[in-house]
């Protein structure tokens, strides 16, 4: 009776199915049957088609833009869905934390928005998070369950490898916040480092932008954990070329691209805008050449694997799995 | 001129929140509620709150999934806020904990409509067993009274829109059925069959309003029937669906609300999920002041509950204004195994050549008012009034209640109601911001409620 209980029972909501085949498959599993609809009261329902007593359930939920709140509400049923179905250990897989950039007080009467989604997690019945590149590091202290922060930088490195090779190579950060993120990745790499510095009047509006570091000759390889309407993005590869860069490319785990992000991007300077498949990127590949896709589908199925398993998943912060 | 109150309003239901303030002599709060261009919800309040009595007041009509983040975050908001103010370096929870019972007043959560408050479960026969099949015929091309409206379930086939060769509807093709609170489209995707069922899934479509011809009336994607039919309980398994009751009291009071104010709770055992004090309003007052008021010779009319969960509910303005009440009971035993949803209906009570007032709580896809006040008019009802508290009329509900016997439908405006009025020539809008407005002000001054619900 061993097997009949406690096994993976992956579920996932309406926002990335693609990515939870892909885990599914990794798994050698099949995702659990559920169905989730809209009411015409434009309220979600949540149908789960079999059982998961006593099983151990990971949810998987991206967050697909313009669709963020529903998709939350969403996982917010399915989790509370399998608790009152008496799941042993319910995890949410949530590769893009939404309201990750919410995290601080920045003015008065500011809401620290990521910190309710991780109490509303909590309260919906969650007993583990498993995420990747978090904007902050410091929101896994804002739940009072485990949360595994993954990384994509091993998965990274292996593309720089295999696509790019290590040569006349700069790792540039497109903004002081995640100067220790590309750092990171430029003393994996053992190459060199520059760091743009922004001023940023309102949000999704970028300013005037001070490279600090050399890049003349080189190809600089922009290294950020999300690139939304990608306007940051654009006026940092423009500073780096201006300075003398051969070639600007840029890598990011998040590839949001919402509003006029595509346009921005087919008219900058970047060569190749390298993203993850955290989020669902819908027909953005048909319409931007210079996008390319990193799957970290294997990275996600062996935190799975390896969370059900009682293993250390710290494994996977330095290796990426082939 | 009420002092030290905090009105903020999301943005369901501005026009609730204004006429609320201006009963109460105050300003509507300064606030940003926008959206980031990926969709997450962004929350500013202009004005100090410090020390203030917050009252935020949003409904549950319209995208109901963005109107909570809405609420949840501006309710944070105040409670991260206050936080700060005390000591910025504690951490959140501790200083959530001291602002309550330190100088930081009270949040107020005002939901008019409840969101989620009626999450109906699959359909079942009386041993309990799941109706899994089904219907076979599905009139595709006429709206009949037989038709089955797009009621949330699997399994569950959508109501054929109007087509062109209905009179009426062309007439109503010429107004677009856009009420200004977020697309009527939805989106479902079945899980765990063959990846090309997920392949075919078409993205999302959010954003655009849905016309009543351009686009076949979507409620979700059941119009698909390949879609649900994949959707299969394993062997064994009864399906069922999730019902977020709970959840969305547990995800209010997470978000830090002290107090709820409701209208009309669709069950009022809904006030036991809360762990915080509910106030439960009525809407009684109002439909009964409307019957005494606008229906002559009411004491000779009919009160009828369309069904027997709302009886007691019905039977309550019957006593008190000393009129008959009459009951439809659905027979929910299926007359043909083809025509599960064709539930029979029973009329229990004397309504020849009388005038009839349904009364109900909520009115969505005006499924069970229309076909109760079929079976009233068939049974010689003279007048058939319609008072509901809550009118969200969903999906097809406006054509439905056009359509109907129906001659006068009243509604309250806990849900905006403008574009519904354009629409529906029917319809009557009976206004709620007295009732709240009292009842926030008695909140904030610390007197009873209860005066709120006596209604002789």
């Amino acid at each position: 009776m061993g097997d009949m209980a406690n096994e993976i029972k992956l579920l996932s909501g309406n926002s990335h199915p693609v990515l939870a085949k892909l885990v599914a498959d990794r798994l050698g599993i099949d995702i659990a049957k559920t169905l989730s609809l809209n009411y015409s009261n434009q309220e979600t329902s949540v149908t789960i088609g079999e059982s998961v007593r006593d099983e151990d359930v990971f949810i998987l939920q991206s967050t697909a833009p313009g669709d963020i709140n529903d998709g939350l509400m969403e996982l917010l049923i399915m989790i509370h869905a399998c608790r009152t179905a008496s799941a042993r250990r319910i995890t949410a897989v949530i590769p893009n934390f939404p309201y990750a950039r919410q995290d601080k007080k920045d003015k008065s009467r500011a809401p620290i928005s990521a910190k309710l989604i991780a109490n509303m997690l909590q309260t919906a019945g969650c007993n583990h998070v498993i995420t990747m590149d978090l904007h902050a590091s410091q929101i896994q202290g804002f739940f009072n369950v485990p949360v595994d922060n993954l990384y994509a930088e091993p998965s990274v490195l292996r593309w720089i490898r295999e696509h790019r090779g290590t040569e006349d190579v700069v790792i540039v950060s497109p903004d002081a916040g995640g100067a220790k993120r590309a750092t990171a990745i430029a003393d994996r790499m053992d190459r060199g480092f520059a760091l743009i510095h922004k001023e940023r009047p309102r949000p999704n509006v970028v300013g005037r932008m001070v490279l600090v570091g050399d890049v003349q000759d080189k190809v600089a390889i922009l290294v950020d954990d999300m690139a939304d309407t990608c306007g940051t993005l654009a006026k940092a590869a423009q500073t780096v070329k201006d300075h003398g860069a051969a070639e600007v490319i840029a890598i990011v785990t998040h590839g949001i691209l919402s509003g006029d992000a595509i346009k921005t991007l087919n008219d900058s300077c970047l060569s190749q805008v390298v993203v993850t498949n955290t989020v669902p990127l819908g027909d953005k590949v048909e319409r931007c050449s210079k996008l390319r896709v990193i799957d970290i589908s294997p990275t996600l199925a062996e935190a799975i694997r390896r969370t059900h398993n009682g293993e250390s998943v710290s494994f996977l912060f330095n290796h990426a799995p082939a | 001129m009420v002092r030290n109150i905090v009105i903020l309003g999301g943005n369901s239901h501005p026009a609730l929140t204004e006429n609320i303030c201006n009963i109460l002599g105050l300003p509507v709060s300064n606030r940003t509620l926008s959206k980031f261009s990926v969709g997450e919800t962004r929350c500013e309040i202009k004005d100090s709150v410090r020390g203030k009595d917050v009252f935020i007041i949003q409904s549950g009509g319209g995208s109901v999934n963005d109107h909570l983040m809405e609420l949840c975050i501006s309710t944070w908001c105040h409670m991260s806020l206050t936080a700060n103010l005390e000591e910025p370096v504690l951490t959140l929870k501790l200083v959530i904990s001291a602002c309550k019972t330190g100088s930081a007043k009270r949040v107020t959560a005002v939901l008019p409509l409840f969101p989620y408050s009626r999450q109906p479960d699959l359909p079942y026969n009386k041993a309990g067993a799941p109706l899994s099949k089904p219907p076979t015929e599905v009139p595709k091309d006429k709206y009949t009274f037989e038709s089955v409206p797009a009621t949330p379930a699997p399994g569950i086939a959508h109501t054929p829109s109007f087509n062109k060769d209905t009179d009426l509807s062309r007439a109503m093709s010429r107004t677009s059925l856009t009420n200004g609170h977020g697309p009527v489209n939805g989106t479902s995707r079945v899980n765990g069959e063959s990846s090309t069922a997920i392949d075919q899934t078409p993205a999302p479509a959010r954003p655009g309003l849905t016309t009543l011809h351009t686009q076949s009336f979507t409620t979700h994607d059941l119009q698909n029937p390949t879609l649900i039919n994949t959707f299969q309980a394993k062997p064994g398994y009864k399906r069922w669906v999730a019902q977020a009751g709970t959840l969305v009291a547990d995800l209010v009071t997470c978000a830090g609300a002290d107090h709820v104010v409701a209208l009309d709770l669709h069950d009022p055992q809904y006030q036991g999920f809360f762990d915080i004090p509910m106030d439960n309003l009525y809407g009684r007052p109002l439909l009964q002041r409307y019957i005494q008021q606008n229906i002559p010779d009411y004491r000779d009319a009919v009160i009828v509950s369309p069904d027997a969960g709302g009886a007691k509910r019905a039977t309550a303005i019957a006593d008190s204004l000393g009129m008959d009440f009459a009951l439809i009971h659905k027979e929910r035993r299926p007359t043909r195994i083809t025509d599960r949803q064709n539930a029979t209906m029973m009329l229990v009570g004397n309504v020849a050549n009388r005038v009839c007032i349904l009364i109900d709580d909520l009115v969505d896809t005006a499924n069970t008012i229309t076909r109760a006040a079929k079976l009233l008019r068939k049974e010689r009802a003279t007048v058939v009034y319609a008072l509901i508290t809550h009118g969200v009329f969903s999906g097809d509900a406006i054509q439905r209640i056009n359509l109907s016997a129906i001659d006068k439908i009243v509604v309250t405006n806990s849900v905006p109601q403008i574009e519904h009025r354009k629409l529906c020539p029917k319809l009557d809008v009976l206004d709620v911001s007295p009732v709240f407005a009292e009842a926030i002000r008695r909140i904030h001054h610390g007197e009873s409620i209860s005066v709120l619900f006596q209604y002789d």
